[in-house]
């Protein structure tokens, strides 16, 4: 597992009561707030590590960086299937399929969970 | 890419009372994409653009390359390799299998005497450069984008700059080929030379290259220096710069006397950087182009200035560091290769025909030299190459100023990249490459049912 799971962890936990607020106030529901880190499959871990990491634990790049759950926490508010679709589509700096073409849509929802801490199976 | 910074861009616009531009923050890029995905369709595959789409049948990711090839055997369906997706050209699209080599990642050995290294092709090479490095090694040189797998950046010749320099393609000593009946080529130049040659840039049309050996050199580090200066005062000494620089390309600014020039060295510095390397800074020059340009007379004026008082930066640290920048800011591009000599006088046209016909573009046009190599479909085919690359933002449409533009590159016998928009099809191809119909002749003889031949190749094949 990357040692960066573990970082983000801590900074998830910190945090949590924080993002449970955001989300009320959002209207957005429980499913919002940080989850337990998800856990990738490693074929998943290696997907990550060979094409998220390229610019999600890069520094310079601009994209909100793993683990550091102040650069997710109004993203996840948007939503998982809203992250989703901005991953498919592209988004701003972000190629579409966050780079990664032989990603299935259950992959990319691990990926994006991971990434931004929400519930895997969120919506 | 342009090195701007951020800061110092802001700097300038507000010395000049540019005030009104801080406001506007750093400028947006918004998605032109007119077929997004919801959740429930069919997964498209998109390259990184945006440009390209499919709705593939199928899949491919194989485990290990025993895999692929009983893949490959399985069925007599049409398929394209895929790589990272960061062609912005019609390589990929397919309605058949799209093959990943995701999971062939890595060096699997290397040659310490010989300085070389065998390696999976599904590596990225921003992950190729750190791996090489812990083995002592290095390739000579890298493109400026290294979000690509390596077998996809061979597949199109993909380059940096150095007049001594050559493409990744020309790197290449050995490498083994995954044909499209599942057999396994090993090729080099004494072992079936001819697919050896053709195979090192195949455009993915040959089968599946899984593996290659690469011709290295020792770990080194490297400063990049970059500076602004008058354009034609640069092009007079060009041939000063590309001779006394082991890299050195620059970038020309539509619309103005000013270009950035960039040249980079080998050193024995700690790693350092003076100025910041701001890949989002080409979105605060287009808010400065689109202001200074609403000011009647003085506008282009201003706008030169702007970049004219921009100081001078420098980055040093190890090679694959300082050869390769992120790019965030997502476009669209065509690129095409004159010979060397013929330079300057196509990027005078370039821009002369950007001002005649008051083409609304600022991003910066890259100038990069290449060496020749012996490698049949490269752009620098037993020719040195001067390759100017222009840009359009992702969410501006590319096609007027292409189609604009790409007439004088033909003017001066230009090579498009294979891996960057263009409009030729194989009657105009074929007269510029000198081994075009061995290539062809390899082609068919290996896939001889067109399997991987999709809607693009079949336009630049005339199948």
């Amino acid at each position: 597992m990357p040692r960066i799971l573990w970082k983000s962890a801590r900074a998830t936990a910190q945090l949590t009561c924080a993002l449970v607020c955001l989300a009320a106030a959002c209207g957005r529901g429980d499913d919002l707030k940080p989850a337990t880190p998800t856990q990738l499959a490693p074929a998943l871990a290696s997907t990550y590590q060979s094409v998220c990491a390229a610019c999600h634990a890069r520094a310079g790049t601009g994209a909100p960086f793993a683990g550091n759950d102040a650069d997710w926490s109004q993203r996840r508010a948007q939503g998982a299937d809203a992250l989703l679709e901005h991953t498919v589509n592209g988004y701003r700096g972000m190629p579409p399929l966050g780079g990664c073409g032989r990603c299935s849509e259950a992959d990319l929802r691990a990926l994006v969970a991971y990434l931004a801490g929400v519930a895997e199976g969120a919506r | 890419m342009i090195r701007l910074s951020r800061r110092e861009l802001l700097r300038a616009a507000l010395a000049a009372g540019a005030s009104g531009l801080a406001a506007c923050g750093r400028g947006e890029q918004h998605s032109s994409v007119s077929e997004d995905w919801t959740p429930g369709e069919p997964l498209p595959w998109r390259n990184w653009s945006g440009s390209e789409r499919c709705v593939p049948a199928r899949r491919i990711a194989p485990a290990s390359e025993s895999e692929l090839r009983a893949l490959l055997r399985g069925g007599d369906f049409a398929l394209r390799p895929a790589g990272s997706g960061h062609s912005f050209s019609g390589l990929v699209t397919s309605d058949g299998a799209l093959v990943f080599l995701d999971a062939l990642s890595g060096v699997i050995s290397t040659d310490p005497a010989a300085r070389s290294a065998d390696v999976w092709t599904g590596t990225r090479l921003w992950r190729l450069g750190p791996a090489l490095a812990a083995l002592g090694q290095a390739l000579p040189n890298l493109p400026d984008i290294d979000y690509q797998t390596l077998g996809g950046a061979l597949a199109t010749s993909t380059h940096g700059s150095g007049a001594e320099l050559g493409s990744l393609s020309s790197r290449v000593t050995a490498l083994s080929l995954a044909t499209p009946d599942g057999e396994l080529l090993e090729c080099d130049a004494s072992r079936n030379a001819e697919v050896f040659h053709a195979a090192r840039a195949s455009l993915g049309a040959l089968g599946v290259v899984t593996r290659v050996r690469l011709a290295n050199r020792a770990a080194f580090r490297l400063v990049e220096r970059s500076r602004f200066v008058e354009l034609e005062t640069l092009l007079a000494n060009l041939a000063h710069e590309r001779d006394t620089n082991r890299h050195f390309e620059f970038y020309a600014f539509p619309h103005a006397d000013t270009a950035l020039a960039i040249a980079t060295n080998e050193t024995e510095e700690a790693t350092r950087a003076s100025g910041d390397d701001d890949p989002e800074a080409i979105l605060l020059l287009r808010t400065l182009f689109r202001w200074t340009r609403a000011l009647p007379g003085v506008g282009m004026r201003l706008y030169d200035a702007f970049l004219r008082s921009q100081p001078a930066s420098e980055r040093s640290g190890e090679s694959y560091a300082v050869l390769a920048h992120p790019r965030t800011v997502r476009f669209n591009e065509m690129e095409y290769t004159v010979p060397a000599e013929a330079g300057p006088e196509c990027l005078r046209a370039v821009l002369g025909e950007i001002r005649a016909r008051d083409l609304p573009v600022c991003f910066p046009i890259e100038c990069r030299f290449v060496r020749q190599d012996d490698v049949w479909l490269s752009m620098f085919h037993e020719r040195a190459g001067f390759s100017i690359s222009i840009h359009q933002f992702q969410d501006e449409d590319w096609r007027p100023y292409f189609a604009a533009i790409e007439p004088i590159f033909w003017k001066f016998e230009g090579r498009p990249h294979w891996g960057k928009l263009h409009s030729l099809d194989a009657a105009r191809l074929a007269p510029l490459y000198t081994r075009w119909t061995d290539f062809q002749r390899v082609r068919r003889s290996l896939d001889p049912r067109g399997r991987l031949v999709n809607a693009h190749l079949a336009q630049i094949f005339g199948t």
